[in-house]
């Protein structure tokens, strides 16, 4: 569905000395450094695919997601979504497809997010009944009809973010470009979001790809991971491998006494628990010990939460003298 | 045609969302119209003639300068003043993922519909002189449109030029302020400027084609030159700007998200 091949963006990028007379003499002797934002970054997605596009600020995640969307025009390198190629707004490509970014919002803001869907039914040249379908089934889902008439600047934000997403769905795309979707919105219409993509995904077979600094969005969303970072592609994989390839171990938690579990490597946690990082291969050894010391303790076992293993993950794979960009 | 309408429709429930508002800009766009045609009737108070134009033909001029004003501010501004900021900001990302044509979206996304006042006085105008200089044929009538639509065609090319620069230099408000002061001339038939200066408001802010070509037919001063002129300038404007939206997208470099 999604063909990237040593994909690039170079951005200009107009330096100025620090100080008014810096911004007098970039008036008269601008400098330019070239950024790549993106740097040859080459994967596939296929149709139905949920991916998760991880990296820290700044990795190039959303230069990448523009280029796959036709706003941005790469420097170098091809890609094509569902065969077309994205910076040629191809109508029936941009019929295909759909971004959600958390930060930009297309409902008109003086407006009833109705109003707003009319419009997209007209630019989009969606037939009035499937059209009324999509917006019933939206509307159901989303929770929508409280506020369907309600002008958008009188919206909370989570009311406005699912009409958002309303709004981005009604011409049922097969690709959905994520970016950061949830931010700024609390715990609840987080959970209504993620299942609600879930369930797109499942009921449409639509391909999806999300950046998200919130790990539990791709914990819950993504099934394969791509780690990119200063632009390129670091890891590439499920998220089950990403967690054995850079999970420091497993963590058990035991609520016990700490001067019997702290000689077993045990540290203090949050509540009275005692927290132990352990390498999968020694989890049944010190169980075992753990239980015929304390025979009848609370004992649990987790993966390490998704942060920690990114940490480690962006750590390990980012080169120790980080090449500086050509000027 | 539904995408327009579509628009439109949604530009017009904006403005009545604000009513107060609305009303106002009514009062101001009579009190604009009168700034307009005011200075025209002062000098014609001192004189019968200038540069063989009589004072009900200069009224013509004026009324076509009245439809332009009206076609800029009501239409071409709120429009194509916004693609500058929006690049700016970034929200272009928004309406490039729409499936339609880009640089017809930015054209036509928003009316005022307060500037309808405008286009109802401009009209008039151009009816009152129209009737005191003498009702033309139906031929001049005809040239006389078709040459404000190649006017309308140039200065929307000349505007969208404007506005392809902003991709490049992000913010370009002063361009179309200057460009926006020398069109201002196009209140005066263009032949009471020297030669140079109606090269300029021919070919480079053609703001002649606009008023004083037109208000030639309207009186039955037009030759197919006129035209020709008139066709060539139009074509070019909308050409070159095409060209330029075209290389502006490439360009765009969108901001942080």
């Amino acid at each position: 569905m999604i063909k990237v091949d040593a994909l690039t963006k170079v951005y200009r990028v107009p330096q100025k000395e620090p100080g008014f007379w810096g911004s007098v003499k970039s008036l008269y002797a601008r400098e330019y450094k070239d950024v790549r934002a993106v740097d040859g970054v080459t994967f596939q997605v296929e149709a139905g695919e949920r991916v998760g596009f991880l990296g820290p600020n700044g990795a190039g995640k959303t230069t990448t997601l523009k280029m796959l969307t036709g706003l941005l025009h790469p420097t170098s390198g091809t890609c094509t979504v569902g065969g077309w190629k994205p910076q040629e707004r191809n109508p029936d490509f941009l019929r295909a497809i759909t971004l959600v970014m958390g930060q930009k919002q297309q409902l008109m803001w003086d407006l009833p997010c109705s109003e707003s869907f009319l419009l997209n039914r007209a630019l989009y040249d969606l037939d009035k009944k499937p059209f009324e379908e999509t917006l019933a089934e939206l509307t159901e889902l989303l929770d929508l009809k409280p506020f369907l008439d309600t002008p958008v600047r009188n919206l909370s934000l989570g009311q406005r973010m699912r009409a958002e997403l309303a709004a981005a769905l009604l011409h049922r795309p097969k690709v959905l470009f994520l970016d950061e979707p949830t931010i700024g919105m609390d715990v609840e219409v987080q959970a209504v979001l993620r299942k609600f993509v879930l369930d797109y995904n499942a009921r449409t077979g639509a391909t999806i790809l999300l950046t998200s600094h919130d790990m539990a969005d791709v914990g819950a969303i993504a099934k394969r991971i791509l780690l990119i970072d200063q632009g390129v592609v670091r890891f590439d994989g499920s998220l089950e491998e990403l967690a054995k390839r850079f999970g420091a171990g497993r963590r058990m938690v035991v609520r016990g006494p700490a001067t019997v579990l702290t000689p077993m490597g045990f540290t203090s946690g949050d509540e009275g628990k005692m927290v132990a990082t352990v390498a999968a291969e020694r989890v049944n050894g010190l169980l075992s010990e753990v239980l015929q010391a304390l025979p009848n303790c609370e004992v649990s076992i987790a993966d390490p939460p998704l942060e920690d293993v990114l940490r480690t993950a962006f750590g390990d794979l980012r080169p120790k003298a980080p090449a500086e960009a050509a000027p | 045609m539904k995408v327009p309408l579509a628009l439109i429709r949604a530009s017009l429930m904006v403005a009545l969302q604000y009513r107060g508002d609305f009303a106002f800009e009514l009062l101001t766009g009579v009190v604009r119209t009168f700034g307009r045609v005011m200075p025209l009737v002062l000098v014609y108070g001192h004189t019968t003639s200038i540069s063989g134009w009589t004072a009900d033909e200069a009224m013509l001029v004026m009324g076509f300068f009245l439809v332009m004003t009206a076609f800029h501010e009501g239409l071409m501004e709120p429009n194509l003043g916004e693609v500058v900021e929006a690049v700016r900001q970034g929200t272009l990302d928004l309406w490039l993922l729409k499936p339609a044509d880009a640089q017809l979206f930015v054209s036509i996304r928003r009316v005022d519909p307060a500037y309808l006042w405008d286009v109802f006085a401009a009209f008039a105008v151009l009816g009152l002189a129209t009737w005191r200089v003498g009702v033309p044929g139906p031929l001049d009538v005809i040239v006389a449109f078709l040459l404000l639509g190649c006017g309308l065609s140039a200065m929307y090319g000349l505007w969208l030029l404007a506005i392809c620069t902003s991709f490049w230099f992000i913010r370009v408000d002063n361009l179309r302020f200057l460009l926006l002061s020398i069109a201002d001339a196009g209140r005066w038939p263009v032949s009471v400027f020297s030669g140079w200066a109606r090269v300029l408001f021919v070919a480079v802010v053609p703001v002649a084609l606009v008023t004083t070509f037109p208000a030639e037919a309207m009186r039955g001063a037009w030759g197919w030159e006129l035209v020709a002129v008139a066709f060539t300038v139009a074509a070019a404007f909308l050409v070159v700007s095409r060209l330029a939206w075209t290389r502006a997208l490439a360009s765009y470099t969108s901001a942080s998200s």
